[in-house]
């Protein structure tokens, strides 16, 4: 049976603990008190997964079974989550494709001759066709993708949009007009933490910029408290918002899967196990690990991490009216994730690993770090942050990956002009948003290479504008310094320099509370 | 007698430092520079009626001197140069003699062209207009070949402690001018031709690449005098960054976000063909090569939109002109300063040079702040002098000068 | 990076390991990770490779070389009903008292040979194979296997081991006694016993709490000489048709305790009282603490004090004293 999640208090008897920082790990030394957040271990997994996913699509939620709603002659679109979902890369077959599989062999005993299944990756870069084709498995991918009825959503093919009208605050809600003029929309989720799923899937997933640009603010994310929170997110107010509009133009119909905390696979399995449980193997491998990649070159390193492949297990699949399944998907993402934690405290700290939902394949360069640290990890709690108002973020990363040409080039530019002039995600957001978003050469970029969207950037630094606002001092260890700067941070050498840089707004003897993940966490602040 | 560096006539120096010196720039200040102390004979040129004879308070070093040292300027040049000629262009000096209507002792600063003017023989077409750096004249008259003060052997040049000049070189300089501006004026009267020739349009985008003295003082002489509305200038260094943004740069970007950057701010597209440098379709209105090198001045063709214009300033290196020919830009040289300035001839109708424009630029606060940083040499400690102005930029200098005066 | 630091930088990595995971010593839990530590799942230490031939040959040396001769110049040892093997084939379980850890090594090491190579020890899998080092030092050396002796079940091995030809040693009292009388038996060996169908041998030590008690760590002597220590082989028992484990284990006990009779008085008047059902209470009277140790510890007969039969060594070694003290007089 697998354990809860608790939190640790440091003592003398505690051993060093993992601190994952980008291509690599160090052991640290916390002091004394500091308390530490460890996620619950992994829920066991469901044997029978496609017994599951057909029980699930046969006994839906709030909906006719999936049968009873497929037709010859009729127009079914299936959309999934992007590459972006699960982290890391789950290893083959991924659940999708086995939703997918069972979702077409059921329109294919139907008579289903017009179907076309779209990947949900609204302004994130196109996948190639690999990357299809791992999410979807190759029987999928070889009867659709030839065919040009499995492809990547394009948010700036105007042709391809459809403008549904607006929400009642007057949001516009744009999607695929595919998906818009199904009889059936299918939306295939992986909901890895809380934010993701529910409306926030179809009604973001296969929007364009215009539709986006409501809740993807500096603003909205602010007062999205935690936006891994969907009640207390602004954000996913206006997606649910805008998904009741879309629900009101096209049959949903939505499935969606959690997956357990098992995202190392060996030999790296002993960064899940609990540092004081480790044995002598445990320790060994650590202490090769380290060795190795301190040895390493930059690119070998890259390599190891980015091909390790997640060894997920399933816990849950649920499908049918989006709201009724989603709720049944949060309380199975709380069962594997969410941890008690009593009060906050002075300092919250958070190890950045080399992987966020924008690197997948790619590099974790100094902006997606900050959204990786100040936007999903210090959001990952629910009632209030970890750390309290004007308290320090220490964040561990080297921050010196750079940026992937190919990938990131709106980031590049967002890092050395838009940050090299104010690093306010609001100020930035009033003066640069605009010009990013409609810059002729993102566009053509996004639409036809493998970039994000020329305004994606800015959505990094919004994820970070609800830390940025709460906490006064942000200081990377092990950071690169003039990086750092520009980011508008301040970086140290070890822990102990980064406790002293902060102490002159927490005091010196401030209390610690460090979030232990991988795997995902999250936080319930009791106050 | 008088003390004065020498450059002459090595064939094994010259080469050895063509073949070495853009490798190993420390060959140029030691055994590969033909460049000699010495000590001339009064120069030829004294005695002749308007000319005098000036002590040299400080002389600037050039880019294109360094250039002539280590052998990589152009053999184009050897026809209008006569050796063996003290080299030193950009000169403050004091008049020893009376010249005309300036007393002896007059602080001046010197228009290194050697026109038609100064060489006796009557105005060609061009100096009769005061375009004086278009003179076609150079290698006749009563001197020896020279397109210079500092490239002719009958003159001296400001790496000497002597030298002799026309009245018609002379500028009067401001008591409030420290000498340290005053050599700068006559690069600043360089900038200013460089920015008049540039024909910025209101609302133009201006790229200057590179940010020594010749890019820094373009990039003043654009902001004071032309209508752009921006000026992005490429820059290493942090006193470069410093100085352009002083200066009136509205940005300043390192050399490799330059095309990024442009393309950024123009809304252009990047092309990146194989084995060679990425370019735009789209980009500035006029860029400046402030640099001279084959990699800025391609830098500078590809960052312009098609039919826009590029300035090349300084001694350029053979480079790829096919976006000259595909792009159909303008490619436009700028060479030293002219006497009149047709664009700076004020409503008054009084004729203005570049000279003039410079002195009063010297006086800017941008000025001010590379005089600050003026590296001052005696003349025997010349292999350092070019060692450091080799690397000026990164030693956080924008001038490196002689002193001839001093001894230490 | 060179390779200056690359070293550094391990050498800090393993120093920082060892000290916080406390190499050499036991792990720790966090106090306020104590509610979350899953319950021990005996770590039991493979001990199949003990009983290889290879290892048994080491094992052989290990106890021949440097076990032996140790033991035999720390104690004297008195070994009596050794015949009852001469009448059975291997394997049995020796069932004994257990008063110390010179228990394993007298009984061991008073077997015949060719009875020693073949026999295996039970040993408490928490105290004896809760560290790697300590696992293999007493498989190597005494041909442990683990037990557990809290659970109510044995696991599975000392059946396996019994199958696979080996005779056990046993102590059902499960620890080491306290004040050297009996302690409550176990149903183990009983049910081993019977479910395997072997002879149980009751084994009796005594003197090895005197020598050596719980928390000595090394053999006591007396007068300066070698404290002796016996042990005594008894009738092997055998569980009857249809008798069951607790029928059986008491009779073990009793044979034990008879043996334990027989040690302190003579075979003969053992018999007679074990008839009688009065062979005295193996676990002692229940009178105060020091009064049940004070007994223990009283010298087995043919210690130096208080013995009924002096040997002809004694008479010279007592002479000798004399004598050398009569000269250091003069």
């Amino acid at each position: 049976m697998s354990r809860p999640g608790f939190v640790l208090e440091v003592d003398d008897r505690t051993p060093p603990l993992v601190v994952h920082e980008g291509l690599g790990f160090r052991m640290e030394e916390f002091p004394l008190g500091t308390r530490v957040v460890y996620p619950p271990e992994s829920l066991p997994a469901i044997d029978d997964v496609d017994g599951a996913i057909r029980d699930a699509l046969l006994n839906p939620v709030d909906s006719e079974p999936l049968p009873e709603l497929l037709f010859s002659g009729m127009r079914l679109t299936i959309a999934f989550d992007d590459l972006s979902l699960p982290l890391p890369t789950m290893q083959r077959p991924d659940v999708r494709q086995r939703v997918i599989e069972a979702v077409l062999t059921l329109a294919a005993a139907a008579g289903v001759d017009d179907v076309e299944i779209i990947a949900a990756n609204a302004l994130h870069r196109r996948m190639n066709a690999a990357e299809l084709e791992h999410i979807v498995g190759e029987r999928v991918f070889r009867s659709f993708y030839p065919q040009g009825k499995l492809y990547n959503f394009d948010a700036e093919d105007r042709d391809a949009l459809a403008h549904l009208g607006t929400t009642d605050e007057g949001e516009d809600v744009e999607i695929s007009k595919r998906a818009a003029e199904s009889d059936l929309l299918v939306y295939v989720n992986l909901n890895l933490v809380a934010m993701d799923g529910g409306h926030k899937s179809v009604g973001v997933g296969l929007s364009s910029y215009t539709s986006l640009k409501h809740h993807h603010t500096a603003k909205t994310m602010v007062h999205s408290r935690s936006f891994m929170d969907h009640k207390a997110s602004k954000m996913h107010h206006s997606a649910w918002r805008m998904g009741r509009l879309i629900k009101d133009h096209v049959k949903v119909f939505q499935i969606e899967t959690t997956v357990n905390n098992d995202v190392f696979p060996k030999p790296f399995d002993f960064l899940m196990k609990r540092e004081w449980e480790w044995n002598l193997k445990d320790q060994a491998s650590m202490l090769a690990a380290r060795r190795g990649l301190a040895v390493a070159p930059q690119k070998l390193r890259h390599k190891i991490f980015h091909d390790m492949r997640a060894p997920y297990g399933l816990t849950g699949v649920n499908a049918g009216e989006v709201e009724a399944v989603h709720e049944r998907t949060i309380a199975k993402v709380h069962q594997q994730q969410l941890v008690e934690v009593d009060g906050y405290s002075d300092v919250l700290v958070l190890g950045v690993p080399y992987l966020g939902p924008y690197n997948v394949n790619s590099s974790m360069n100094p902006i997606l770090a900050t959204c990786m640290g100040l936007g999903y990890y210090f959001n990952s709690y629910r009632g209030h942050p970890m750390v309290k108002r004007g308290g320090a973020v220490i964040l561990y990363h080297p921050l010196n990956e750079g940026f992937n040409q190919l990938h990131h080039p709106s980031y590049v530019d967002f890092y050395e002009e838009v940050l090299a002039e104010t690093t306010d995600p609001q100020v930035i957001g009033e003066k640069y948003e605009k010009q990013f978003a409609e810059d002729p050469w993102y566009r053509h970029l996004y639409r036809t290479s493998n970039a994000y969207h020329g305004v994606h950037p800015f959505y990094m630094w919004y994820w970070a504008a609800h830390a940025m606002d709460h906490v006064g001092d942000v200081v990377w260890v092990g950071g690169d310094r003039k990086v750092a700067k520009r980011l508008g941070f301040r970086a140290a050498s070890s822990l102990n320099d980064a406790l002293e840089m902060v102490s002159g707004s927490v005091g010196t003897s401030p209390s610690i509370t460090y979030l232990h993940n991988p795997p995902h966490i999250l936080a319930d602040v009791k106050v | 007698m008088t003390v004065a560096l020498e450059m002459f006539r090595s064939v094994p120096r010259t080469l050895a430092g063509k073949a070495m010196g853009s490798r190993m720039p420390g060959i140029l200040s030691g055994f590969a520079a033909p460049l000699r102390v010495a000590s001339p004979e009064a120069p030829k040129a004294t005695g002749k009626p308007g000319w005098a004879r000036l002590r040299t308070r400080l002389s600037g070093i050039c880019g294109s001197d360094l250039g002539m040292l280590s052998g990589r300027t152009s053999l184009y040049f050897s026809a209008v140069v006569s050796l063996p000629f003290t080299p030193g262009h950009e000169v403050v000096a004091d008049l020893v003699d009376d010249c005309e209507d300036l007393p002896a002792g007059t602080r001046v600063v010197v228009d290194p062209v050697l026109t038609c003017a100064a060489r006796g023989v009557e105005s060609c077409e061009a100096c009769a207009v005061g375009a004086t750096n278009r003179c076609s004249r150079i290698t006749v008259g009563h001197l020896s070949p020279g397109l210079q003060t500092g490239f002719c052997a009958d003159t001296g040049g400001g790496w000497g402690q002597q030298l002799v000049a026309h009245r018609s070189q002379l500028h009067p300089v401001p008591d409030a001018l420290t000498d340290e501006q005053a050599v700068l004026v006559e690069p600043i009267a360089c900038a200013v031709h460089t920015a008049l020739r540039a024909g910025v349009q209101p609302g133009d985008r201006v790229l200057v690449s590179g940010a020594g003295a010749v890019g820094l003082l373009a990039t003043l002489a654009l902001r004071e005098l032309t209508p752009a509305a921006e000026v992005l200038v490429v820059a290493k260094h942090p006193l470069q960054k410093e100085i352009a943004r002083l200066a009136g740069a509205t940005d300043v970007v390192a050399p490799s976000e330059v095309l990024r950057r442009v393309r950024r701010s123009t809304g252009a597209f990047q092309l990146r063909p194989e084995f060679s440098r990425p370019y735009l379709l789209g980009g500035v209105d006029v860029a400046i090569d402030a640099v001279g090198s084959a990699a800025s001045l391609e830098t500078a063709m590809g960052a312009t939109r098609a039919g826009g214009r590029v300035v090349v300033s300084g001694m350029p290196a053979p480079a790829n002109l096919s976006a000259l020919w595909f792009r159909e830009l303008e490619l436009v040289g700028t060479y030293a300063s002219a006497r009149t300035e047709a664009s700076l001839t004020g409503p008054d109708g009084a004729e203005r040079g570049s000279f003039d424009a410079a002195v009063d630029l010297a006086a800017h606060e941008a000025v001010a702040a590379m005089a600050d940083s003026v590296a001052r040499y005696p003349l025997h400690r010349w292999r350092e002098a070019i060692d450091h102005a080799h690397s000026a930029g990164r030693l956080g200098t924008v001038k490196v000068a002689f002193s001839p005066g001093s001894r230490s | 990076m060179g390779v200056g630091e690359f070293l550094s930088g391990g050498v800090a990595d393993v120093r920082r390991t060892a000290r916080g995971f406390r190499w050499g010593r036991r792990g720790q839990v966090p106090r306020s990770a104590e509610p979350y530590v899953l319950p021990q799942h005996s770590t039991v230490f493979d001990t199949g490779w003990a009983r290889r031939p290879a290892v048994m040959a080491a094992r052989e040396i290990a106890q021949k070389v440097g076990l032996e001769p140790l033991f035999r110049s720390q104690v004297h040892t008195r070994v009596e009903g050794l015949d009852v093997l001469e009448r059975l084939d291997g394997p049995v379980i020796f069932v004994a008292n257990h008063a110390s850890h010179l228990d394993t090594p007298l009984l061991l090491l008073s077997l015949p040979d060719a009875w020693r190579r073949k026999t295996a020890v039970a040993a408490a899998a928490d105290y004896f194979f809760d560290t790697w080092w300590k696992a293999v030092g007493s498989s190597l050396v005494f041909n442990t296997f683990p037990i557990d002796r809290r659970g109510g079940s044995m696991a599975a091995t000392p059946g396996e081991v019994l199958a696979d030809g080996w005779s056990l040693v046993v102590y059902p009292e499960g620890t080491r006694s306290r004040d050297g009388w009996l302690q409550g038996f176990r149903m183990g060996a009983a049910f081993l016993a019977q479910t395997h169908d072997v002879p149980v041998v009751p084994v009796a030590h005594r003197g090895t709490f005197a020598a050596m008690p719980r928390g000595a760590g090394w053999p006591s002597r007396t007068d300066g000489r070698r404290r002796e220590v016996t042990v005594r082989f008894g009738e092997p028992l055998r569980a009857a048709e249809g008798e069951s484990v607790r029928e059986f284990a008491p009779r073990i006990k009793d044979a034990v305790a008879a043996l334990l009779d027989e040690e302190r008085t003579s075979w003969y008047e053992a018999q007679l009282r074990r008839s009688a059902g009065t062979t005295p209470d193996p676990s002692g009277p229940d009178v105060a603490a020091w009064r049940r140790v004070w007994e223990q510890t009283e010298p087995v007969a043919g210690d130096a004090v208080g013995r009924g039969r002096p040997t002809p060594w004694d008479r010279v070694r007592t002479e000798a004293r004399v004598r050398a003290k009569a000269a250091l007089k003069r």
